[in-house]
């Protein structure tokens, strides 16, 4: 009977609150729905196998999502309580004793708790599922995106919010235990102490922003950019959080010495507004920069990869068919060169026995190598040797730089042609195995050799005959001996009024595969790639479509939340300030001019974050064979638009919610 | 000279049901010359807190007009009235009603930052005012930092700064414990002995025995008056308690 009573009561708080209760409840059961479907795209077939930097890229985020989840309910929570702390006060003045209080929290919350995490859990599944059929049938890629409900995962997100909502009721708890009735019932008046402001936590921010910032611009190698990804986005964080938290008081605090500018009916009301709720709107900005970025980023990154993939098509491929040519260590480059040409002459039979005409027809030879600048000496080592990255080096004779070169040039016995594209390793001369070659620098590799320069910036040595190739094979056979390096040669053609077709591709497949030629080859044309380059880019941009999406729907929350509880806490004053004389203009003047600092705060940050972080980005993206900087220029640029439309559609809703609430 | 006066005011609040109104004034007749401190008392239910809003501007009569010297407030429009709530009014209120997050300093200010005033203006009418009122050392203090007399004292300069036609107090003492009541009130005393012109709601007959007027009002009108004259506050008191007796008897 008891029970009975309590649970009556506990329902009827809610319903007595529930214009505080629809906001908390549908923030808590969107905060669910969002982490779950994040935390169920860790185990998406397409996310575990088409890479291998996905799935930890997913932990990541569903940790941020997690941690952004726990500060956000807690953040709702706390304003919930605040509002209450009267009515629970009043409880204890009609003589309820404090555990039975506690006994009415307790049932509420596991009534609201458990109805949004239920109702979050259907949201998340129906909404993942619907969302997926719905991309699908917009993107429609060659391969659909399949969707798995992970129960798993499901689990874990109830599991998760079930603590994060334990912790919130204890917290309250806490608080109603360990203050008296007098102060609960003046609770929600009660007088906030202004933010001090820390100049050390100030110092701090600015140097993990900068720190982030240094990574991403410093950065030189794609490789190791994933790991160094990972801690530039940390660092960034880090600094976000501080620089909101102690940075905005500071600023604020400055403007308000600034007596000339302050005591303007403008500034007054605003910027003593916002100083005063700081403390606790700092991090929901943080969390809506943070949140923007990543939107803007997973976006960016993915259609840029899928509007790039004829360009790395292009990149891989020169042309519609490309055969690659390894030797073993013994074959000399003139051996080389006319097992190539039989194998041409041979296709060229072929095409022309099934109707094909072959056109841009030529090859080259090179050899890979792996070594270290000492001065004005180059050193080769093995590929596995220690934790810095070695030098790519690509070697190739005269005659086939020129057949691929716009300009051809002329090499003499001792000379070597010499690209890098790093300035601080061009030299005059060069030493290899003791032997020095006067240096002639090109500005640029040949368009061709784009392909394989995606990974690292390979430096390029031109011989001036092919003798000098083998010898310096040969020289880094015998000094080591245990990895030794190979020639191998790219082989390119197209077919007239490009007539290529699957046909062509698999003829010449088969005809390759009953040849006894002396070297290994391996055919592969543009076409055939073609669809497994578009369904793993459209994967890809499915999957940041999805997330951008969810992101966004994070930070509308955020902001739609932060609205609310702004204008609660502000109708007071503002009425105070009514009664001694302000007019309804300047209110309106003074709120917008508030809300557009909140509005456009994060987007800046958002942007400028999105500027450090463009060429780590774009390193990464080089990964990929996007090449192109214009592309993913105009791609961000657009997203970033695009992102800052929909976000001041969010503004002009909310803020109509917030002035509807102050007046 | 007639400096404000109250012409048959009217009030008839109604409900949204739109039956029977509730008729919180009746006929409200008086007149206020200038550099009189008034006070009317009334208990609660009396009509007094309704008369207030209407003088303040903050509320309409249904029926009568007030004039503030040759101006009807009524035809004062939407637009004006925040900016004469602000120039000739001040306002002192039973819950202090200042803002938490501006310093005492920023909180007497205020009127006059909303008039747009500059900062040297400003900072030459705030100085001998808070002296006078003895909070000048506590300016940069917050409102949740200092007692509740203190607080009000606040809200008088803040009231006093705009230097309004008339000071209107909604039970200024109401939140007080004695010593600061009487210290307000003899703050409130020597302002009207300076020529300020004040208008006083208050229960408190301690409180009313300060004034120059006592007007007393029961079910929506004023029933009865009394003048101090030369009398003493402590003797005063007697006279305006005898009155407050016989009225609770219900006749004069």
């Amino acid at each position: 009977m008891k029970i009975s009573f309590f649970s009556k009561m506990a329902w009827r708080n809610i319903k007595a609150n529930r214009k505080l209760y629809y906001p908390y409840s549908l923030s808590s059961i969107l905060s669910v729905a969002v982490f779950q479907m994040m935390a169920s795209l860790m185990t998406n077939d397409f996310v575990r196998q088409r890479s291998a930097a996905l799935p930890s890229l997913f932990e990541v985020g569903t940790l941020v999502i997690g941690v952004f989840s726990v500060i956000f309910i807690f953040y709702v929570n706390s304003f919930l309580m605040k509002r209450r702390k009267k009515e629970i006060g009043l409880y204890s003045v009609l003589g309820l004793e404090k555990r039975h209080v506690a006994r009415i929290l307790v049932i509420e919350n596991v009534m609201v708790s458990g109805l949004s995490i239920l109702t979050g859990l259907l949201v998340g599944v129906l909404f993942g599922r619907l969302s997926f059929l719905f991309l699908n049938y917009l993107l429609d890629l060659p391969n659909a995106m399949g969707y798995s409900t992970s129960w798993e995962m499901t689990g874990m997100t109830a599991l998760l919010f079930i603590s994060i909502f334990t912790l919130t009721l204890l917290y309250n708890i806490a608080q109603v235990t360990f203050s008296n009735p007098i102060r609960l019932l003046k609770g929600g008046k009660e007088g906030e102490k202004e933010p001090k402001s820390s100049p050390i936590l100030f110092v701090i921010g600015l140097l993990s922003l900068g720190a982030g910032y240094y990574i991403s611009l410093t950065i030189d190698n794609p490789i190791s950019a994933v790991n160094q990804f990972f801690i530039a986005v940390l660092l960034v964080i880090i600094g976000t959080y501080l620089l909101y938290t102690a940075g905005s008081i500071i600023i604020l605090k400055a403007l308000k010495r600034n007596k000339a500018f302050y005591y303007k009916p403008g500034p007054f009301i605003s910027i003593s507004g916002m100083l005063y709720r700081m403390k606790q709107h700092a991090v929901g900005l943080a969390n809506i920069s943070i949140l923007s970025v990543m939107v803007i980023i997973a976006v960016s990154t993915t259609v840029t990869l899928y509007a790039g993939t004829e360009e790395t098509l292009n990149n891989r491929f020169p042309e519609e068919n490309n055969l690659s040519v390894m030797t073993d260590e013994e074959m000399s480059s003139r051996e080389l060169k006319e097992t190539i040409e039989s194998v041409q002459s041979d296709l060229n039979e072929i095409s022309s026995e099934e109707g094909y005409t072959m056109t841009d027809q030529y090859y080259f030879r090179y050899m890979t190598l792996w070594g270290e600048m000492e001065g004005s000496t180059l050193a080769f080592q093995d590929f596995q040797g220690g934790s810095e990255i070695p030098l790519m080096v690509l070697v190739m004779p005269m005659d086939d730089y020129n057949r691929l070169a716009e300009e051809p040039v002329t090499l003499s016995g001792n000379d070597l042609l010499f690209y890098t594209p790093d300035p601080d390793l061009n030299r005059d001369s060069l030493t290899l195995f003791d032997k020095t070659f006067d240096l002639k620098q090109i500005n640029d590799m040949p368009g061709v050799m784009n392909g394989m320069s995606q990974l690292i910036d390979p430096i390029l040595l031109v011989t001036p005959d092919d003798s000098t190739l083998d010898t310096l094979r040969n020289q880094r056979n015998s000094e080591l001996a245990e990895y030794p390096v190979t020639l191998s040669a790219d082989f390119f053609w197209s077919l007239e009024n490009s007539q290529n077709s699957t046909e062509y591709a698999t003829r010449i497949q088969e005809s390759l595969r009953d040849t006894d030629y002396p070297v290994g080859l391996f055919y592969e044309s543009r076409d055939g790639n073609r669809e497994d380059w578009y369904s793993t880019n459209g994967g890809f941009l499915f999957l940041g479509i999805f997330l951008g999406g969810l992101f966004t729907i994070g930070a509308v929350l955020i902001t739609y939340y932060k609205q609310i509880s702004e204008g609660y806490e502000d109708k007071e004053r503002i009425q105070i300030m009514q009664k001694v004389g302000l007019d309804k203009e300047t209110t309106r003047q003074a709120t917008h001019s508030q809300i557009l600092w909140m509005f456009t705060l994060p987007i800046l940050t958002a942007a400028l974050h999105t500027a450090f972080a463009y060429p780590i980005v774009q390193k990464m993206l080089m990964l990929f064979g996007i090449t192109s900087n214009t592309l993913f220029t105009l791609t961000t640029l657009g997203v970033v638009m695009g992102y800052s439309l929909i976000y001041w559609i969010i503004y002009r809703v909310t803020s109509k919610l917030y002035l509807s609430i102050v007046e | 000279m007639t400096f404000m006066d109250v012409k048959h005011i009217k009030k008839i609040y109604t409900s949204k049901l739109g039956s029977k109104g509730t008729e919180a004034l009746k006929d409200v007749n008086f007149a206020v010359e200038k550099g009189e401190f008034i006070s009317v008392m009334g208990e609660s239910g009396s009509g007094k807190t309704t008369l207030l809003n209407i003088l303040s501007t903050l509320d309409s009569a249904t029926e009568g007009e007030v004039y503030l010297g040759d101006q009807p407030l009524s035809s004062i429009k939407d637009k004006e009235v925040s900016r004469f709530r602000r120039e000739q009014l001040g306002f002192v209120f039973q819950d202090f009603n200042l803002l938490d997050n501006f310093t005492l300093k920023d909180n007497i200010l205020l009127p006059l930052v909303l008039s747009r005033k500059s900062v040297d203006e400003m900072e030459k009418t705030l100085q001998p005012l808070v002296e006078r009122l003895g909070i000048a050392h506590l300016l940069h203090n917050y409102p949740y930092e200092v007692s509740g007399g203190q607080k009000q004292r606040a809200a008088v300069a803040r009231a006093l700064i705009t230097q309004p036609k008339i000071i209107l107090a909604d039970e200024p003492t109401g939140a007080l414990d004695s010593k600061s009541s009487q210290n307000l009130m003899e703050i409130l005393q020597d302002v009207h002995q300076n020529g300020q012109t004040i208008l006083m709601v208050t229960h408190s007959a301690r409180a009313a025995s300060y004034s120059s007027r006592v007007l007393f009002i029961r079910d929506g009108q004023v029933y009865h008056e009394l003048y101090r004259g030369q009398k003493d506050p402590d003797v005063f008191i007697d006279s305006i308690s005898k009155s407050l007796l016989v009225s609770s008897k219900g006749r004069v």
